[in-house]
């Protein structure tokens, strides 16, 4: 080969950069790829967490009414948070109820503006422990849908749920006799998605720009 | 397979820029790959600097000279983006993955020698955006796992977290050009009979960690681009109340910073192949199992991530699975370290100082990787995550393992790149302050760690005084021999004697050594022809020329 290196140089250059180019741009195409794939995470993650209730994700898509009622029970304990930047007072009207497996509940929590103004908030929510988020199942629920409160309005917001009687054959989960469900509202006003960013943007401003 | 095609090279045998644009628009492998290691000294001296602060507030409990602890805080994020993206990674493979990629494998150059300048260029840009980031408010305190909501605009207001995030952006671009680049290199441009199966294992150890930044590389850039649309533009990819998650940035960025250290320390298992080879005068034991134990390290290094996260809430089951991945890379590292052991059974081993820094490199690197597997029980991290043994582990297995391979490599090629030779009484000096400074700095953080003393806090309990005190005299040991490091390539350059073209002899068998020292400036413009016999690893033998 190497007496053909003088005779044909032109050819052979070019030859390689050809196959150079294509390396590359297969090599481009990749990392484009990894890129994409980094966001396609995003919906990838959250569909993954809805299937397997991973990270006590409970369900809340195609939720159907119970078909059977074990005698096994069980305690669902309800908790309450609010973000500060959202002056509003939230808590659940009953602590915990014991409840069988399968067995439909009605509970409530009420939201009270304490402020003077409109607010809107967003809830999200989990259940603890994390295995047994795929047996709780929510037929009706304020899941992150945007509530707005008068001045001083005081509203009741309604969970209908069940746990799953499948979680009495699961190994990771059948030992469980305590379900907590947390919400935890943050204020969603106006069109500043998130209040403790506008409230570092507002420190930054305040601060000459640069912080 | 092998074509000798370099833009602007091959064809203009007698172009040989000087003065500043020989370096500015620098297209030649061996200048960029100069400017690279160049640029790492440079940032191991701010990086080091920036430690020693650390180890002299950390020597005594109580708050000494941080009375602003954002800006301690500060000073461990860019202690740590600057040791790992613009010390460790510019000088393994944009210093000597370009020095000696074309080189070893008998190419005139790069495949793409213009986008190996902007590679190198992206690189210093990044730098200086990182350097200047501390200046900017009160700059980025947020570790260099920049976990929101730490870093996100609730907590870090200023500016400093967006420069931070465009240097990562800046390095991270020039790096994956720099890999697609070496990948085709070494795909498209080896000498005739250069096969795969002969490539030296340095070769290899580039070629995989390439694959590994031009897979990872991309998912850090993605995630840093939610992190920063999230700061800036309203964007809820980590923000709870938005309806994001913070744990997706810790499995993006673990998706990413695992491979990360493979990114390290990869390259450092190519260099100490060829010293351990070399200054035994024996081929490399088990040259195969090598070569595929790095491809094996680089794959099982994409599905450990979440061992990063055992104290974040991930699922029991998740725990188990990533407690067994990660122990099972303790079997290819295993048949490394193993085999280095078998190439130096029964060979002529001449302590020479690249071999001494090799022998310190296994050291550092069993010992720790022994605490890895420690830490690999999600059971037992649990107690450990976030103390200092952790600090003590990666800084044994990666972080100064690391250096090792690195000064090994300096020694080990100088001639070669300079055409002068260090003064082997200095260096050996230069390698047990260096190597006892080390010990003495990391080992007692083991014992720190295991009685719970908290990483990334300034001060302690009273309790922690004694091993802190001892840690930080270390740390004075390790600056006396980094500082002698640099006193040593300014005597190198002012009285070092001429290097012949192979100064180690017959243990050094690879194609680097068959050009003469300094390397000139165009090398194997006829393509050397590498023979059945002619492993670059190989054994010993004299048939290794270039062709006529």
């Amino acid at each position: 080969m190497s007496d053909k290196v003088g005779s044909d140089k032109a050819g052979r250059v070019k030859a390689g950069r050809t196959k150079n180019r294509l390396g590359a741009a297969a090599l481009f195409a990749v990392v484009g790829g990894m890129v994409g794939l980094s966001f396609a995470s995003v919906p990838l993650y959250r569909a993954f967490c809805q299937a397997t209730g991973y990270g006590g994700t409970p369900r809340t898509e195609n939720v159907v009414a119970p078909t059977a009622v074990a005698d096994r029970r069980v305690i669902v304990q309800f908790d309450a948070n609010v973000n500060p930047d959202l002056p509003w007072r939230f808590k659940p009207a009953q602590r915990q109820v014991d409840i069988r497996l399968g067995e439909e509940t009605l509970i409530h929590y009420t939201a009270v503006n304490l402020s003077d103004r409109p607010l809107t908030g967003t809830a999200t929510f989990n259940i603890a422990p994390d295995a047994a988020a795929q047996y709780f199942s929510k037929i009706q629920c304020f899941c992150f849908t945007e509530q707005t409160l008068a001045p001083r309005q005081e509203v009741s917001m309604p969970v209908l749920f069940y746990v799953d009687p499948a979680i009495a054959d699961d190994v990771d989960a059948r030992d469980i006799t305590k379900i907590t469900l947390s919400y935890t509202f943050y204020r969603t006003d106006g069109d500043d998605k998130n209040s403790a960013k506008s409230a570092g943007v507002a420190a930054r401003n305040a601060r000459g720009g640069n912080g | 397979m092998a074509y000798a095609t370099t833009a602007g090279h091959g064809e203009h045998d007698e172009h040989h820029p000087t003065g500043w644009r020989r370096w500015i628009y620098s297209t030649n492998h061996k200048d960029i790959g100069t400017m690279y290691i160049i640029l790492s000294l440079v940032a191991a001296l701010i990086g080091g600097v920036m430690s020693w602060m650390i180890r002299l507030e950390l020597a005594e409990p109580g708050i000494q000279f941080f009375d602003n602890t954002q800006f301690y805080n500060v000073l461990v994020t860019a202690h740590g983006f600057l040791m790992v993206f613009f010390v460790v990674m510019p000088a393994m493979i944009g210093g000597f993955g370009n020095w000696f990629v074309p080189l070893m494998i008998g190419a005139p150059d790069m495949a793409f020698p213009r986008m190996n300048n902007i590679s190198f260029w992206l690189t210093a840009a990044g730098l200086t955006l990182l350097v200047s980031s501390a200046f900017v408010g009160e700059g980025p305190g947020t570790g260099w796992t920049v976990y929101p909501p730490l870093s996100s605009i609730a907590y870090h207001p200023g500016a400093a977290v967006d420069f931070g995030i465009l240097a990562l952006h800046l390095a991270g671009a020039g790096s994956i050009l720099g890999a697609i680049n070496l990948i085709v290199t070494i795909f498209n441009m080896r000498a005739p009979g250069m096969t795969f199966h002969r490539m030296p294992l340095f070769v290899w150890a580039i070629m995989v960690t390439a694959f590994l930044l031009l897979l990872a590389l991309p998912v850090l850039a993605g995630a840093l681009t939610m992190l920063l649309t999230d700061r800036n533009f309203g964007t809820s990819f980590y923000v709870v109340a938005g309806g994001g998650d913070p744990l997706l940035w810790q499995h993006l960025f673990w998706f990413f910073g695992h491979p990360e250290v493979y990114i390290i320390i990869l390259p450092a298992f190519g260099i100490i192949s060829q010293i351990i080879s070399t200054f035994s005068k024996k081929p490399v034991f088990g040259y195969l199992g090598m070569a595929y134990a790095m491809c094996a390290i680089g794959f099982v290094g994409f599905i450990v991530w979440a061992h990063h996260m055992y104290t974040s809430g991930i699922g029991t089951n998740a725990r188990a699975y990533f407690t067994v991945a990660t122990m099972i890379i303790a079997v290819p590292t295993g048949i490394k370290i193993f085999s280095w052991l078998a190439t130096m059974w029964g060979g002529s081993i001449e302590l020479k100082a690249p071999m001494l820094f090799a022998l310190g490199f296994l050291w550092l690197f069993v010992i720790g990787g022994v605490t890895g597997v420690v830490l690999a029980n999600a059971s037992i991290d649990f107690v450990m995550h976030d103390t200092y043994y952790v600090v003590a582990h990666f800084h044994y297995v990666m972080a100064i393992a690391a250096i090792f391979a690195m000064f090994g490599a300096y020694y080990y090629w100088i001639g070669k790149m300079s055409g002068r030779q260090y003064s082997e009484r200095l260096a050996q000096i230069q390698f047990w302050v260096f190597f006892i400074g080390v010990n003495v700095l990391f080992f007692p953080q083991h014992f720190l760690g295991l009685n719970g003393m908290p990483r990334r806090i300034p001060d302690y309990p009273d309790a922690f005084a004694g091993w802190n005190m001892v840690s930080s005299v270390g740390a004075a040991i390790t600056m006396a021999g980094t500082l002698m490091f640099y006193y040593i390539i300014w005597h190198t350059f002012r009285y070092g004697k001429v290097a012949e073209a192979n100064p180690w002899g017959e243990g050094a068998t690879t194609l680097e050594w068959t050009v003469p020292s300094p390397a000139p400036f165009h090398t194997h413009e006829e393509l050397p022809v590498i023979g059945a016999s002619d492993h670059g690893h190989g054994p010993v033998h004299g048939g290794l020329k270039p062709a006529e």
